[in-house]
């Protein structure tokens, strides 16, 4: 079957990829067109079925992968197709740069491919009965659809600029999905907030693709690994001048600002640093996450699918997709560590106090993300992308059974704030069984219990942050003299690095333990703000999240007990069940600490990459030799779960032992910490003091500059030229037949006059070594008659209409005056002089100067 | 006669007709002063024709304007009529309503 398949689809023209791309497209259009007609049913069969067929042919597809790899070992296998040429650019020395319309997929974009479809296709299981009594459930699918197609171009993209065009198609899904409830203001605001955030990234993204066609003249994977040479280069042209800007000299009064030496940085960090600009803005890092957070106004699948498992992990698929390049500046590679430890650690901060359920997972997956980062920023691209695998998993899984939750407590709380905060929740283990124990798998996974998908990925990133260290790669192909002066990360690094994750995995095991219990333990407090519904058997179907609500906002009692949260439909808990599994046994696949039991010393998932990653590697270190770091594995490990079972432990005691008390005391202590992180740390606020004021600043200046100069002098000084000019002519336009009519007379007139009286107009041209060319200006029935010489005899007796033309020779500095008889139909003549004086005589001094002759002719 | 004085006459109707028609203001005799003027043209045009005896393109633009004359004639007075219900007035100057 396999084979047939290779034969049927060579590597080379892999066209099988154009279905698993095509269904999610083609579900996008037809639901998009005609879904408000075709119905729920029909629109629901349409998208499900589309990404049926594309996860079944993405498992093909990974399957004669996997048959190909299998047959080439260690050889970095890959099946391409090509759409169409796109179109063509210049790089590096001229070049001309073919832009094609390609996607390939090897093992890399495999397994992202894999998850992308097979999550995708349980989320849209999922919102197929969450959004079961939404009105725009045809919308909904549709864009979800689009997302998934974006998805899919972004990760099986060929070249950056296909890359590209899935990056801006998922921020345009992301900005539909979150301002999907539009008619409720903070929502459209929340995916503006998104879409600006991403641009911001994007502008990032395209220098690092310009830079990257000027350097290696390729904008392919393989082009761009070809050329990434030049990247490294250390001659002066070949770097990028930040200061003074473009390499230049400051001069005069401004020789102040020149430094003693010039700021310059390798082309491989340049274009490190605009890339990873454009993956913080896609990856909610610091400082573009801001976004993130407020992306939770969507609907809870997109929050799940979007905002969690795939679209905020385009930044490390870009990161590892382009390793070879960021390896090449240690510098970036400790920008990208730093970002992402200080995000994990910054965002689990702000996780720790917050009461919306949506809001903790909102700032963990910012956090989680924070710890990919940190992973490939310590070249542990492997680790970093696994992480990006279990996470796909288990926040899924999360962010579903809180989306199950929110959907239970909708049956009593028909408000969309309430029902998602924590404090009103609890106890919902009862009523619930399979949100709580799913949601129980994914919370062990992500605060790292052992043997858990998350143990062991997050283990992992613990584990290579305090051993790895990137070296320049330049550095080998230099003398010893020269690779000093080159910079380098200081050893110190990876110790920090562990310990700002470790202290992160404290606090993901309080926050993610803190929202399990209470949400699932305790009593459930919603009996009190809940009411009953108006009928004792409630459908509970309509009470997914709803922004066209009609009569859901009606003034509700809310002490009366009422109906009891309820377990949701089939379509939500299978989805559920399987991600929960996944979350549980799918870190066995590239378990490290057990790297000892697999052939090779490599687990599965590191076997599978490592071709993609095989040059990236080289320039990664360990510290301080392989065989020592082998030996503080097991050590680190137990780090790792000492931080697990520090922070389960703690949160165990605040909120069960003690009931929440010790929480509220700190909180008392230290209100104005607490209250910090309450607000984020103000972050927003920050922004909006600095960049929010100093837009707005600016567009007031432009306002005030359009309004006094543009509007009061161009705009109003045209017009009022305009009016005068209109005020004289009005005094003609006064409607007595007589003055039209003599006007009209007049201008017959005029025109005969035109035509009755001759002119003669001479027009010169010189053609150089003295040589003239002398023309007289056409006319309706002239006759010309040429008089060289002025005194002497014309030319001709006769007038002739076709001599409208005489050339004429000079010496140099002699002067010659010309003739010219016009004569026209009625017999009227008219003549004209023309003095025309010859060249200068060349002086000796001048020699080789060539005066133009044209400056010397004079007319009368 | 020469063909000059048959141009010559035209030539002094035309600009009778084209001095009346600027100055007088009575409607109808301004149509009076066109029909003058074109009538010095098919005065003009037929001393042309006469020094061309065998060509009659002259004579036949000559009925070709009698009638177009007639037309005009019927089409001038019908708005004379219009505009003296308008104004009960048969003078041109009075006749301004494109003037606001």
């Amino acid at each position: 079957m396999l084979k047939f398949l290779t034969t049927l689809f060579p590597t080379g023209d892999f066209a099988l990829l154009a279905l698993v791309l095509g269904m999610p497209l083609l579900g996008a259009i037809v639901n998009g067109i005609w879904g408000q007609r075709l119905g729920k049913k029909a629109v629901k069969t349409m998208a499900l079925s589309a990404m049926g067929i594309a996860f079944a042919g993405a498992v093909v597809t990974f399957l004669v992968l996997d048959r190909e790899s299998s047959q080439h070992p260690g050889h970095h296998v890959k099946l391409s197709w090509l759409a169409w040429q796109w179109m063509r650019t210049t790089g590096a020395r001229e070049m001309t740069v073919p832009i094609e319309l390609k996607f390939s997929v090897d093992a890399l974009s495999g397994v992202m491919m894999l998850v992308i479809t097979g999550v995708g296709f349980l989320i849209h299981l999922y919102a197929s009965s969450y959004m079961e009594n939404d009105k725009a459930y045809w919308r909904f699918f549709a864009y979800l659809n689009l997302f998934v197609f974006s998805m899919l171009v972004l990760v099986l993209g060929d070249n950056l600029p296909v890359l590209f065009v899935g990056w801006e198609g998922v921020g345009l899904c992301s900005y539909l999905l979150i301002g999907f409830w539009y008619q409720h203001g903070p929502n459209a605001q929340a995916g503006k907030k998104a879409f600006v955030a991403n641009r911001i990234g994007d502008f990032g993204l395209l220098c690092g693709m310009f830079l990257l066609v000027h350097y290696t003249g390729a904008l392919d994977w393989s082009g761009i690994e070809q050329g990434s040479g030049s990247l490294v280069s250390q001659a002066d042209q070949m770097q990028v001048h930040l200061w003074p800007i473009g390499g230049g000299q400051f001069q005069g009064f401004l020789a102040f600002l020149q430094p003693k030496t010039p700021l310059v940085i390798t082309g491989a960090t340049a274009v490190g640093l605009m890339l990873f600009l454009g993956c913080t803005g896609k990856s909610a890092q610091i400082p573009l996450y801001v976004w993130l957070p407020d992306a939770m106004a969507g609907p809870t699948p997109v929050s799940a699918l979007i905002h969690a498992a795939t679209m905020v992990t385009a930044g490390i698929y870009l990161v590892c997709r382009l390793s070879f390049v960021f390896v090449l500046s240690p510098f970036t590679m400790a920008v990208i560590a730093f970002t992402g430890a200080f995000t994990a650690l910054f965002a689990a901060t702000i996780a720790l106090v917050q009461n919306d359920l949506k809001k903790v997972l909102a700032y963990s997956t910012v956090s989680q993300l924070g710890y990919m980062f940190l992973g490939v920023g310590v070249g542990a691209f492997t680790a970093g992308f696994f992480h990006v695998f279990t996470h796909a998993f288990f926040k899924a899984c999360l962010f579903l059974g809180a989306g199950s939750v929110i959907h239970a407590m909708h049956a009593r709380i028909h408000d969309d704030v309430k029902s998602q905060d924590m404090r009103n929740m609890g106890g919902l283990r009862k009523y619930m069984p399979y949100t709580f124990w799913t949601f129980g798998a994914a919370t062990l996974a992500i605060i790292g219990f052992p043997l858990t998908s998350g143990f062991f990925s997050k283990d992992e990133i613990l584990f290579k942050a305090f051993v790895n260290h990137p070296v320049n790669p330049a550095a080998a192909h230099m003398g010893a003299k020269a690779a000093e002066k080159l910079w380098q990360q200081p050893t110190w690094i990876g110790p920090v690095l562990w310990a700002m994750g470790l202290a992160t995995a404290v606090l993901t095991a309080f926050y993610m333990s803190r929202a399990f219990i209470l949400t699932f333990f305790g009593d459930f407090k919603g009996w009190t703000i809940g009411k009953a519904p108006a009928s004792e058997h409630h459908d509970h179907d309509d009470h997914g999240d709803h922004g066209d609500d009609d009569d859901h906002h009606h003034e509700e009692d809310l002490k009366v007990p009422g109906a009891a949260p309820h377990e949701s439909p089939w379509q939500m808990t299978v989805p559920l069940m399987i991600l929960a599994t996944l979350s549980l046994a799918g870190g066995f696949l590239n378990p490290g600490l057990f790297a000892g039991l697999f052939k090779d010393h490599k687990p599965p998932m590191e076997h599978w990459l490592e071709p993609v990653f095989e040059e990236a590697e080289k320039a990664i270190q360990v510290l301080p030799n392989a065989e020592a770091a082998h030996h503080k594995e097991y050590p680190l490990t137990a780090a790792a779960f000492a931080a697990f079972a520090v922070g389960t432990f703690v949160a165990y005691q605040f909120y069960i032992a003690k009931k929440g008390q010790p929480a509220k005391d700190m909180a008392e202590k230290a209100p104005g910490l607490h209250k910090l992180l309450v607000d984020k740390w103000r972050v927003d606020e920050l922004y909006d003091a600095t960049v929010w004021n100093g837009v707005d600043a600016l567009a007031d200046t432009a306002i005030s500059v359009d309004q006094s100069f543009f509007d009061a002098i161009i705009a109003r000084l045209t017009a009022l030229v305009v009016a005068a000019l209109g005020t004289v002519l009005r005094v003609f336009q006064n409607g007595v037949v007589h003055v039209y009519a003599g006007a009209m007379a007049l201008g017959i007139v005029l025109i005969g006059w035109f035509v009755v009286v001759p002119r003669a107009d001479v027009s010169t041209r010189a053609t150089g070594n003295g040589d003239y060319v002398l023309e007289a200006a056409p006319g309706m029935g002239y006759g010309y008659r040429w008089t060289p010489e002025a005194s002497g005899k014309p030319q001709d007796d006769k007038f002739s209409p076709a001599s409208t033309q005489l050339k004429v020779h000079l010496d140099a500095d002699k002067t010659q005056t010309v003739k010219l008889e016009v004569k026209n139909a009625f017999g009227f003549q008219a003549s004209r002089e023309v003095t025309l004086k010859g060249p200068t005589s060349e002086k000796p001094e001048k020699l080789g100067s060539v005066d133009l002759p044209s400056d010397n002719l004079g007319k009368n | 006669m020469t063909t000059n004085s048959y141009v010559l006459l035209s030539a002094i109707l035309f600009t009778i007709g084209g001095i009346g028609f600027l100055v007088r203001r009575n409607v109808l005799v301004t149509l009076m002063s066109i029909e003058v003027m074109l009538n010095a043209v098919n005065v003009a045009l037929v001393a042309f024709n006469r020094s061309m005896p065998k060509a009659h393109t002259g004579q036949l633009f000559a009925f070709f304007l009698i009638a177009a004359e007639a037309a005009e004639v019927a089409v001038g007075l019908a708005i004379v009529i219009s505009i003296f219900r308008l104004r009960r007035s048969v003078r041109t100057d009075e006749a301004d309503l494109l003037k606001n």
